[in-house]
């Protein structure tokens, strides 16, 4: 049995890479992979203290967020493609009609 | 004969319809508004009912007959009708400490007595002549036509006006058709809105009056605030007065001197008086509207209903300041509006000044009673009784008599000036009406000259549908296109109106060619027909002259009107001037102020006697002084029945003095028949009063005053003005005597008066001493240096605030902007660490 702490560590690596990623990268789906990456760091997490209590909340909380994470991506790109549509990129720099 | 005593009072059945008198009018207004909104051009309307012309004659012979029928109960009940009708307005408490201590009802009753009978009379039968005057004055000139309905629907509203404020019962309701008056005075005066004098001498009118208005109301305030009611039962009862004199009396007198300065307004009195010349600009019939049967009376009515005031007991003495006030203002009118009459060359205007100066010596004479009444112990001695009656019956029947006069010289002015209209248009039919030709016509002649265009070549590239006509559109577009003018669909009508000669709403080849060929020929000077008579002015009296023989009925109306306002012995005016003159020097032998309106109404006797001269023999002796005045025809039966009438009415003079209206009482409880014998005694009695007074002081007074008023003002008139008539003209007999003399005088004393013309003084005559200037400048400097300043006020103080507030929140909002960038990731990033913030302090609370 693997030490849940192992768990958690790996599961917070995850996060802070998927964090960095959203901060740093241009690229819209990258960004939204990196977001995925920190959802399922947290899902890890979820997981592992599940099965480290012995109590199936964890679980249930697990597939709610995959079933969330589904239904993000598909608006995310779903998103992105009106985005290409109208500025003909999918670089977040390129899109800051909100400035001001 | 002594009346029997307001105790024994009449249940008359008139009295019981008498609202209808009011009533009647008032709904024959919005009746003829609508049929004539509705049935506008319509031959049934424009010929059969004149425009409404005859749905208000009825109503008003309605409303006359009731009247008669009303005053004829109340001479025979001598003891009085009093406040009959009655209906309930509204109802209202009065509180005092949070508890309710009075109800008062508000409610509209009838109140007759000799004041409302003599007014009424006026009102009512004025106004039925004058509008039988107007359907043949208002019908037969083209520039009323399709919008008579306005005028007869704005007159029935007006007499409806009149006759409710002399009948109502209490101030409140005076005050209610004292200012339905103002309003339809406004609108009557401006009927001729379009002309911008008439809306101007409208507007005058409206606001001067208002300044009175706003002191009669506060007046009217300060009434309820002694009496607690505005009803003449409660305000002239005696019980009452009494108790409010021994308070104060000094705030009561306070109450009537504001109720005054309205009056003053209403009867156009120095100084508020400039609004009434202006109001000339009104048609003829709503000038003897106002002049004769309503407006002007209304002033004058108020001032006789505060009789009771002033002939209380308890308030004895404590107003004689106001009657001296009152009869000083009078004086000052009479000879300032004379004077101002002597230089007017307007036919209308000599009359408007006319009447402010006989409406001045109604005042004089009311100042006058009303101060002998005020100081004389007439409700026991009685002499002094007689004295205080005959007084105030003398300036009642100067109203009557004037209102006659008035009402007839207006409507002959009318006549006359109708007629010269008429004569005019006949003679120069091209003047009136003639019409600019647009610029933009001759801007396309010049263009077409310029270009080298023939005018059909240009009207086929016009003609975009090739229809062979032009319409409105294709000849905006061809304007357009030519650069000549952008002109909106209103305009463009305009344009296609002077070029389209068959009406048709298009215009063809001829059309054009003839109207850019008459455009062309005008540019360069042939305009032939245009210019000197423009300046033909038909009210104007040195456009007159001669008028004797071509108008017989309205110079004798005329004559007779003239003779009457200037107290000639023994037509009408005679009888109350002489009787406002003697009682003036009468109160001036108790108190010397009084000399001062004393000397004043006795010169302006012989100031009348000039100015009325003046006008008539201007307008209808002497030889015609343009080829108009020889081409006047006499009017028509409509305008001439009404003077036909009132001639007899001005005439009759003596007849009514004979019954007794040189002493018509102020109060209900005095009898209306003199006590000398019937009519004829009545009259021997009068005679003998008048013409051989057993009081030497008034004898000379009365030969003094005829001196003035009959021989030396006319006098001077018929050494200056008229003369022979033409060759050849006939005249109806009585006048012959006039003509003649008027020709002796003026050949064997005439005198050159040119050098009065070109002074001074007879320029500021002229110029109305100035009046308006004085006060348009009293406006600039105070009203408009007032509403500069508050102007800049708002612009810095009020508006200021607002925009720094808006400036300070607009400069840190840009600042606040500059944080959002645009950018995903500084979003994320700023979540993020939101988050953590949000970490640290729940773990802060928690741990």
């Amino acid at each position: 049995m693997i030490d849940p702490a192992w768990v958690s560590g790996l599961s917070a690596l995850l996060f802070v890479i998927g964090l960095a990623g959203a901060f740093t990268r241009k690229n819209a789906i990258i960004v939204l992979m990196c977001i995925e990456l920190m959802l399922n760091a947290a899902n890890m997490q979820f997981a592992a203290a599940a099965v480290h209590h012995g109590d199936t909340t964890g679980w249930v909380y697990t597939i709610f967020a995959i079933a969330i994470a589904a239904s993000e991506v598909a608006i995310g790109l779903a998103i992105f493609l009106a985005m290409y549509g109208q500025h003909e990129s999918i670089t977040l720099d390129d899109v800051n009609v909100l400035k001001n | 004969m002594a009346g029997t005593g307001s105790s024994e009072i009449v249940h008359s059945t008139a009295a019981q319809y008498a609202p209808y008198i009011l009533l009647l009018p008032m709904l024959a207004f919005p009746v003829i508004l609508f049929l004539g909104k509705m049935l506008n051009g319509q031959k049934v309307w424009k010929e059969t009912l004149k425009e409404g012309g005859l749905v208000a004659l009825p109503v008003m012979g309605a409303s006359l007959a009731l009247s008669l029928w009303l005053i004829s109960d109340f001479i025979g009940a001598y003891g009085g009708v009093d406040k009959l009708a009655d209906w309930t307005w509204f109802t209202s408490s009065m509180w005092t400490s949070g508890v309710v201590t009075t109800e008062i009802s508000f409610g509209f009753g009838v109140h007759i007595d000799h004041i409302t009978v003599m007014l009424l009379f006026i009102a009512s039968f004025l106004c039925l002549l004058i509008n039988t005057f107007a359907v043949g004055y208002m019908n037969t000139d083209p520039i009323n036509d399709n919008r008579n309905h306005r005028f007869y629907a704005e007159f029935v509203l007006f007499c409806s006006g009149m006759l409710g404020m002399v009948l109502a019962d209490s101030f409140l309701w005076l005050f209610i058709f004292w200012e339905l008056m103002g309003l339809c005075s406004y609108l009557l005066i401006g009927f001729y809105y379009e002309r911008p004098s008439a809306a101007y001498a409208a507007k005058k009118a409206f606001l001067t009056t208002r300044v009175g208005d706003v002191f009669l109301m506060v007046g009217l305030a300060v009434l309820w605030d002694l009496f607690g009611s505005l009803d003449y039962a409660v305000v002239f009862n005696e019980y009452n007065i009494d108790k409010v004199a021994a308070s104060n009396p000094g705030t009561l007198a306070w109450a009537l001197g504001l109720m005054f300065i309205g009056a003053v307004g209403k009867s156009a009195q120095f100084p508020l008086h400039v609004w009434l010349p202006d109001a000339m600009e009104g048609p003829t019939p709503v000038s003897a509207l106002i002049h004769a049967a309503t407006m002007v009376n209304a002033g004058l009515y108020l001032v006789a209903r505060m009789f009771p005031f002033f002939g209380a007991e308890s308030m004895h003495g404590e107003l004689a300041d106001l009657a001296f006030i009152i009869a000083a203002i009078g004086g000052t009118t009479a000879v300032m509006a004379a004077a101002i009459a002597f230089v007017q060359h307007d036919l209308k205007k000599v009359l408007a000044y006319s009447t402010m100066s006989q409406l001045a010596y109604i005042f004089t004479g009311l100042g006058s009673a009303l101060y002998l009444a005020n100081t004389l112990d007439w409700h026991h001695d009685y002499k002094a009784h007689a004295i205080v009656i005959v007084a105030f019956g003398a300036a009642l029947f100067h109203l009557f008599n004037h209102a006659m006069a008035k009402g007839m010289l207006f409507m002959a002015s009318g006549a006359v000036i109708h007629e010269v209209h008429h004569a005019h248009h006949h003679l120069h039919p091209h003047d009136d009406h003639h019409e600019e030709d647009p610029e933009e016509l001759l801007m396309l002649a010049n263009y077409l000259a310029d270009t080298g265009q023939s005018v059909f070549g240009f009207f086929n590239s016009i003609d975009l549908d090739q229809s062979g006509e032009v319409d409105t559109y294709e000849f905006q577009t061809a304007l357009k296109k030519a650069d000549i003018a952008d002109l909106p669909p209103w305009d463009m009508q305009r344009l296609m109106k002077a070029v389209d000669m068959d009406g048709n709403g298009r215009i063809n080849v001829p059309e054009l060619e003839l109207t850019l060929g008459r455009v062309h020929l005008a540019s360069l000077g042939g305009d032939d027909h245009h210019g000197h008579d423009d300046e033909f002015d038909a009210q104007s009296m040195e456009n007159m002259g001669g008028l004797a023989s071509k108008m017989p009925l309205t110079a004798t109306a005329m004559l007779v009107g003239s003779l009457s306002i200037m107290g000639f012995p023994l037509i009408g005016g005679f009888w109350s001037k002489e009787g406002i003159i003697a009682n003036t020097w009468r109160v001036a032998l108790e108190d010397p102020r009084f000399f001062y309106p004393a000397f004043c109404v006795l010169l302006g006797a012989g100031m009348t006697g000039f100015y009325m001269s003046r006008m008539w023999l201007k307008t209808f002796a002497g030889a015609p002084k343009t080829d108009v005045a020889a081409h006047v025809h006499p009017t028509n039966t409509w305008i001439k029945t009404p003077l036909f009438i009132l001639t007899f009415v001005s005439l009759a003079g003596i007849l009514f003095a004979g019954m007794g209206f040189t002493h018509w009482a102020p109060d209900i409880e005095y009898g209306l028949m003199s006590d000398h014998g019937g009519l004829i005694g009545g009259i021997l009695y009068e005679l003998d009063h008048v013409f051989a007074n057993e009081k030497p002081f008034f004898f000379i007074l009365t030969y003094v005053a005829l001196f003035f008023g009959a021989i030396v003002g006319p006098g001077l008139a018929l050494s200056l003005y008229g003369g022979k008539l033409d060759e050849g003209e006939t005249v109806k007999p009585w006048f012959g005597p006039v003509l003649a003399l008027n020709a002796a005088v003026k050949g064997r004393y005439h005198w050159d008066n040119s050098a009065f013309g070109k002074s001074g003084f007879a320029t500021a005559l002229e110029n109305r001493l100035y009046f308006d200037h004085y006060y348009d400048m009293a406006m600039l400097k105070i009203v408009a240096a007032f509403s500069t300043k508050a102007a800049e006020a708002d612009a810095s103080v009020i508006d200021g605030t607002v925009k720094t507030v808006e400036r300070t929140s607009q400069q840190l909002s840009t600042k606040l902007r500059s944080l959002t960038t645009g950018s995903a990731r500084d979003y994320i990033l700023m979540a993020a660490l939101g988050t953590l913030v949000l970490f640290g302090l729940i773990w802060g609370v928690v741990a």
